[in-house]
């Protein structure tokens, strides 16, 4: 613990949480947002949890920002200024603030110190999962194998999660049936339309292949670096995100229509769930990968387990690029998977 | 060719991998969702009760997921308590589907595929959060319940998307406070596995982190479950939901989070922490009176009839929380009682809305006008659940009310014991003016003055589902004494 850095860094995410809040331009508000994310990515990174901040920076700097731009344009840019009650309301929430953060600075002062190596979470079950997991799953990145094998079945819901968000976006925004053709023009003319300048589309187009290809590398590598499935579906997603923005939604859905968006989306739960299901139905507990070496050739089954973790990965993969793509075509477009943003 | 060690895993995974199915299939043919989800939700059932069955012949199951050992995997443990919920969620989250079918095509016939995906998930989510031994996993079945849960709210449109985005923002706050208490647990013990914590955490009894955390998944679980002055989502968002959306999670929700605060209570902390070492007991059953007193007064003004029952079942929860915090056998049993009987009113009293809804459009009490003439069957299907709702016997409501009433003799709260009094009181006064509006109102005339008003019953996919759950009601009253015997009995703590 290096104190100087973190008292910089936690000193920077107090500025831009207060600022993000009080900010009356939502644009700039969802930037500075962006911006605590980044900062709080530095902090995990301080703390030798670059898996978490891996996935902040993706999710949290990268493609979350880009869904509130998006909401944001096809809302309002200012705060509704409010009449009456306004100071009260203020008083309440940051009483309630106050008292809340008090009683947990309370409760920090039982806390085990930063680091302390004999602090019950780094000997419980910890150790167990250090020791083991090259002899038990031959995975060497210890996230991995406890997120995708010994906690595999949180990693299963938590991908369900992200399913439901966006099929959440699609049955509350999206139209299906009834699409006419003239409710869309008047609401995109006050929307500006990115990339006319060809400087960006050219920029785009040559880091997109690069994007993929590193999102594909980010998932297969996830044994035995940071990363996995999740931030390799969010590079993947960006990189479609990425072409909408320089060019137009349009040119997007020519390359990943929305059907097929939803379909995989699908797929990539279930073969997730699947996976989980095929153990089953060999015989063993649900998630069980370890029965699985009787269907894959040439392996063991401590090996099975680590292939079971890949399957799992690209599952989840799947599943994060479609539906974060799928979000964003719904925010950007109003559900319309017209030209927006 | 699946052993049946394996069916807890099934109660959870059928709807989950079903879900998904109905999101492809419907891209192929609509109609076909409605089919699917009465498939997967009936076999969850058929799971939930195999596995009640074998918990009441041999007792408490353990299933490792993974087949890694707790506390370093995740655990499932069926004991009596969470065999009985199960199979209460897996029933009613079913007859909630079948009655959906009319409304559904109504409301959203476009989003039949999203509906019924959202629906079954909701329904994973509930049940896996019943069966967990795990804290965290807990959590993300919350996640997956709420999230599921605020999209079908808000899919009711309008009204319904203000309600539902207050929802969201509440509904938040209480995950996060459940889940900043699981972390507060973690950073003292190292362990995330409910009775890995409970032997873990009386050597910490004395910390304040552990006092905070013990606070905070309460709180917590207060919010989910709307305890009275955490209740202001609630009634917003249930009476603007869709009624298919009404009918599942207006029983379900509130009962599923008593279940966790009773789980957290005493499978994470223990009887012993909660009764004596924290100084709420008085208190909590005080606050309970106020919601039961609340909720009622609130029922009683209110002119839109689902608006109405929506506080009911704000008071409904007073009921059950202070049942347990009375702290003794009765309370508790009463308690555990009343989250099975007050789901299955419940979904008696919304079916009968959603029925209202469909035939007249609205839900204003001057919607049910003349109601008794047009729908006689339907009107004494509900009769018995307001009966219920009531506490007259032998509906399964007088039965968990007359456990709690004598909890609280037993325990000497005088106070908890005049507002049961109090709200069955008021529940009679309104539900009779209900009869009063339904049998005496003429309805509108629309068709000229003195025709004759029709016969015009609702729809046999929302009736028999009323009908059945209404004699239900009936049934559970007289076999919950056999309920208490096989299940409840062993569900309520040692030592108290």
């Amino acid at each position: 613990m290096i104190w100087q850095f973190d008292f910089i860094i936690l000193a920077l995410a107090l500025i831009c949480a207060v600022a993000s809040i009080s900010l009356k331009d939502l644009l700039s508000a969802a930037i500075v947002f962006g911006a605590y994310s980044f900062v709080m990515c530095l902090l995990w990174t301080e703390m030798g949890a670059v898996d978490v901040a891996f996935t902040e920076a993706a999710v949290g700097a990268g493609v979350s920002t880009v869904f509130f731009l998006a909401a944001v344009l096809h809302t309002s840019r200012q705060v509704k200024p409010r009449r009456h009650g306004r100071f009260f309301y203020k008083f309440i929430g940051a009483a309630a603030a106050l008292a809340i953060g008090g009683v947990l600075l309370a409760a920090s002062a039982d806390f085990p110190t930063w680091g302390d190596p004999a602090s019950p979470a780094s000997i419980h079950v910890s150790p167990h999962y250090i020791i083991n997991t090259i002899p038990d799953t031959a995975v060497p990145n210890v996230v991995t194998s406890v997120l995708a094998d010994y906690r595999g079945f949180d990693t299963m819901f938590e991908t369900s999660v992200i399913f439901v968000a966006g099929l959440a976006v699609l049955a509350i925004l999206g139209r299906f049936g009834r699409r006419t053709r003239d409710e869309a023009p008047a609401e995109f003319a006050a929307v500006p339309v990115a990339g006319q300048s060809p400087i960006i589309q050219a920029a785009c187009r040559i880091m997109v292949p690069f994007m993929q290809l590193f999102a594909l590398y980010v998932l297969a590598h996830g044994h035995h670096s940071p990363g996995g499935g999740f931030q390799g579906g969010v590079i993947l997603a960006a990189s479609f995100i990425l072409i909408a923005i320089s060019y137009d939604l349009r040119a997007m859905i020519g390359r990943l229509r929305e059907r097929w968006n939803m379909v995989f989306a699908s797929l990539g739960v279930m073969i997730y769930a699947g996976t989980g299901a095929l153990c089953l139905l060999l015989g063993a507990n649900f998630l069980d990968y370890s029965v699985l070496h009787r269907i894959l050739p040439a392996t063991s089954p401590i090996m099975a387990r680590s292939h079971g973790m890949l399957a799992v990965e690209v599952g989840v993969c799947f599943t994060v690029m479609a539906v974060m793509v799928l979000i964003y075509v719904n925010i950007a477009s109003h559900g319309k998977s017209d030209k927006g943003l | 060719m699946i052993a049946p060690e394996q069916y807890p895993v099934l109660i959870v995974t059928v709807p989950l991998l079903s879900a998904f199915l109905i999101n492809l299939i419907g891209m192929v043919d609509k109609r076909l969702c409605y089919p699917a989800s009465l498939l997967a939700l009936g076999a969850s059932l058929a799971a939930a009760l195999a596995v009640a069955a074998r918990v009441a012949a041999t007792g408490t199951i353990h299933y490792h997921v993974g087949n890694w050992p707790p506390p370093f995997g995740i655990e499932y443990v069926i004991d009596h308590l969470n065999a009985l919920v199960l199979v209460v969620v897996a029933g009613v989250a079913l007859v909630a589907a079948i009655a959906s079918k009319r409304s559904v095509e109504q409301d959203f016939p476009d989003k039949r595929a999203q509906f019924y995906t959202l629906f079954v998930l909701l329904t994973t989510g509930l049940l896996g959060m019943t069966i967990t031994g795990d804290a965290f996993n807990l959590y993300v079945l919350m996640e997956i319940s709420a999230l599921t849960n605020y999209s079908l709210i808000a899919m009711g449109g309008n009204r319904a998307l203000v309600g539902g985005f207050n929802y969201i923002i509440i509904g938040t706050i209480g995950a996060c406070f459940y889940l900043l208490g699981v972390g507060h647990l973690y950073i003292m013990t190292g362990s995330l596995n409910m009775a890995d914590l409970l032997q873990l955490l009386p050597a910490l009894f004395h910390t304040k982190a552990v006092l905070v955390g013990a606070i905070l998944m309460l709180l917590g679980a207060w919010i989910k479950m709307a305890f009275f002055p955490l209740h202001g989502w609630l009634p917003n968002a249930y009476t603007y939901a869709p009624s298919a959306t009404s009918t599942l999670v207006a029983p379900l929700m509130t009962k599923v989070s008593v279940y966790i605060m009773i789980r957290v209570l005493f499978s994470v902390f223990g009887a012993y922490y909660v009764f004596t070492v924290l100084p709420v007991k008085g208190l909590v059953v005080w606050l309970a009176v106020a919601a039961i007193v609340g909720g009622s007064i609130f029922a009683l003004a209110q002119q839109d009839f689902k608006r109405m029952l929506t506080y009911l079942i704000v008071a409904e929860v007073g009921y059950m929380v202070g049942g347990v915090w009375l702290a003794n056998q009765w309370g508790i049993t009463g308690a555990i009682l009343h989250i099975v009987n007050d789901a299955v009113m419940t979904l008696c009293l919304f079916l009968f809305c959603g029925i209202v809804v469909h035939k007249t459009r609205g839900h204003r009490l001057e919607n049910l006008r003349g109601l008794f003439r047009r729908m006689p069957v339907t009107m004494a299907a509900f009769a018995v659940g307001a009966l219920s709702m009531i506490g007259v016997p032998p509906t399964a409501g007088f039965f968990s009310k007359w456990y709690l009433i004598l909890g609280g003799i037993d325990a000497h709260q005088w106070g908890f014991v005049a507002a049961l009094l109090f709200s069955s009181l008021v529940n009679a006064v309104l539900f009779f003016r209900v009869f009063e509006i339904a049998y005496f109102e003429p309805a509108e005339e629309v068709h000229g003055h003195g025709a004759a008003v029709a016969i015009d019953e609702a729809p046999l996919s929302m009736l028999l589902p009323l009908v059945a759950v209404a004699i239900g009601l009936i049934v559970l009253g007289l076999y919950s004494t056999s309920l208490v015997s096989t299940f409840i009995q062993y569900a309520v703590p040692a030592g108290i």
